[in-house]
């Protein structure tokens, strides 16, 4: 029973930064009708911004988080601007060529900058609380809890407020929400701008915990659209929900079989949950 | 109020739109009639910006419009409602039409006050506030199409092909609808219709178009008794 809780907790744990991350991802596949193959790697790029504002600087955990958040806003900004919106009207493969140009530049941006090497973002909460025989760090609870708020503070930006209410609109009918008048490349720049800043707070949670590498991103990003697509293209209950799904189905296949098999696991659940429903848990197929 | 001068528009390399040049007053209610694949659409895009023109210019209250991007130009009050109504399938009736508003977005008091009259044109709409727009019938998406399109208060509006697909009956209703539109709140409307009978009852005048070219215009009732379009749009 100890060891299925310590679980579930590290499966909620890997699931509420997988939940951000497809959450990111989800939303501007909205927008463009493309993946963002670089989003994993804006993750890492968030995580590395956290360590150079709050250790190279010296600016402490949470003024480093903040700053790494909407840094990484405008990295997001600018990616739209530079690398998507000049090919929008063009045929979709050039968006994935660019997508895929994007992601390799980051990471060898990544490598120069800071080197093959791991590095460690020193964990501010280390502490330890043991809760009904689960043992686990105040950081861990941290990630968890940051998710939450993030997730239910989106969803009211998104069905509450106009400019939340515009991206679903682009997403549902793009020249429909031209005929009303929306600018829609702002609202492409500003989904774009909400996808980084949360693949940032995602990476700055998650940091003290896990090593950061160049690499990381490219492994997150891979499971992140295992996630979307096992949730339902563009679907935002289905990224949240799916989040979750695969940070347990990971977690208690490697806690109860082996720790290296979870990627097998994780695979697994995508082939089996896409044979049975097609269009992915929340999709709602073409209209 | 809207004025084209020799517009040329090409889609895919291929002229579709060829010299068109017309001219529209305030509170106005005006035809254009074609048939399928006459150009009646594309002309409507150009002149709501969602297509640039080739060669030529179009001003709307003596502001050039031709280069301005679309929102710009809903901005200045000239909105089109599309053929296949373009509307937001997931989201509800309401927000559907708070979207068509947007312009005014920092205004509460008037996008409440549009959003009852346009709840008074349409009671159905407001019965039916909560609901997803992809259930409706293609009779009731025809309407959220145009509430939401008088949402944001136009001086003009561009109605592409509103009868198509719907039942007779409902042809009726919308027709009247429209002119109800155009009498009561003043608004200038421009609409597109293959269904000649219906347009050329309740507009004032009209503009034909094939293959792209105007080749006619005239008053409603004239072109009603004119032989070639009897033949070509009415069938009789």
């Amino acid at each position: 029973m100890e060891l299925f809780l310590q679980q579930v907790f590290n499966g909620i744990m890997f699931g509420s930064t997988y939940a951000i991350v497809a959450l990111g991802l989800t939303l501007v596949m909205g927008i463009l009708n493309i993946p963002n193959f670089a989003h994993g790697h804006l993750y890492m790029l968030g995580g590395y911004l956290l360590f150079f504002f709050a250790i190279t600087l010296g600016l402490g955990y949470w003024a480093g988080l903040v700053m790494a958040v909407i840094a990484m806003a405008v990295v997001g900004m600018i990616m739209e601007r530079i690398v998507y919106r000049p090919l929008n009207e063009q045929p979709h493969i050039n968006a994935f060529i660019a997508a895929v140009g994007s992601l390799l530049f980051l990471e060898s941006f990544a490598m120069v900058v800071w080197g093959a090497q791991g590095l460690r973002v020193e964990n501010p909460y280390p502490q330890m609380i043991d809760f009904m025989g689960v043992t686990m760090s105040v950081q861990r609870l941290l990630v968890i809890i940051g998710a939450i708020v993030l997730i239910l503070g989106l969803h009211f930006f998104m069905k509450k407020t106009i400019a939340g209410a515009t991206i679903e609109a682009v997403a549902q009918n793009r020249e429909g929400a031209m005929l009303t008048g929306i600018n829609v490349n702002r609202v492409s720049s500003m989904t774009f701008a909400i996808s980084a800043a949360t693949a940032a707070v995602a990476a700055s949670l998650i940091s003290p915990i896990f090593m950061l590498s160049p690499a990381m991103g490219a492994i997150l990003g891979m499971k992140a659209f295992i996630i979307v697509i096992l949730g339902g293209m563009g679907s935002i209950p289905g990224a949240i929900v799916g989040g979750y799904l695969l940070g347990l189905i990971e977690a208690l296949g490697g806690g109860y079989i082996s720790a290296d098999y979870k990627d097998v696991f994780a695979f697994g659940a995508l082939i089996l949950i896409l044979a049975i429903k097609p269009t992915g848990l929340f999709g709602k197929g073409e209209v | 109020m809207l004025k084209l001068r020799n517009v040329h528009t090409d889609i895919g390399g291929m002229q579709i739109i060829h010299n068109v040049s017309m001219e529209i007053s305030q509170g106005e209610f005006v035809a254009l009639l074609g048939s399928n694949g006459a150009g009646k659409t594309t002309l409507f895009r150009t002149i709501a910006g969602v297509l640039k023109p080739n060669s030529g210019t179009i001003e709307f209250n003596g502001v050039e419009i031709h280069r301005m991007p679309v929102h710009k130009i809903v901005g200045l009050g000239l909105v089109l409602c599309p053929q296949g109504r373009q509307l937001f399938p997931q989201l509800s009736v309401e927000k559907n039409l708070l979207m068509g508003a947007y312009p005014m977005r920092k205004d509460k008091m008037r996008m409440q006050k549009n959003l009852d009259r346009v709840y008074s044109l349409f009671p159905i709409l407001k019965e039916r506030s909560n609901q997803q727009a992809g259930t409706f019938s293609g009779g009731e998406q025809q309407m959220l199409a145009i509430a939401r399109a008088l949402m944001s208060d136009p001086q003009m509006l561009l109605l592409d092909e509103p009868s198509l697909g719907l039942a007779p009956l409902i042809v009726k209703q919308m027709a009247d609808t429209i002119s109800e539109i155009n009498k009561e709140l003043d608004t200038t409307i421009f609409l597109s219709e293959q269904n000649a009978n219906m347009a050329l009852n309740i507009t004032d005048r009209g503009y034909v178009l094939e293959n792209g070219a105007c080749v006619l215009s005239g008053e409603s009732s004239q072109l009603q008794d004119d032989e070639s379009v009897r033949k070509a749009y009415i069938g009789a």
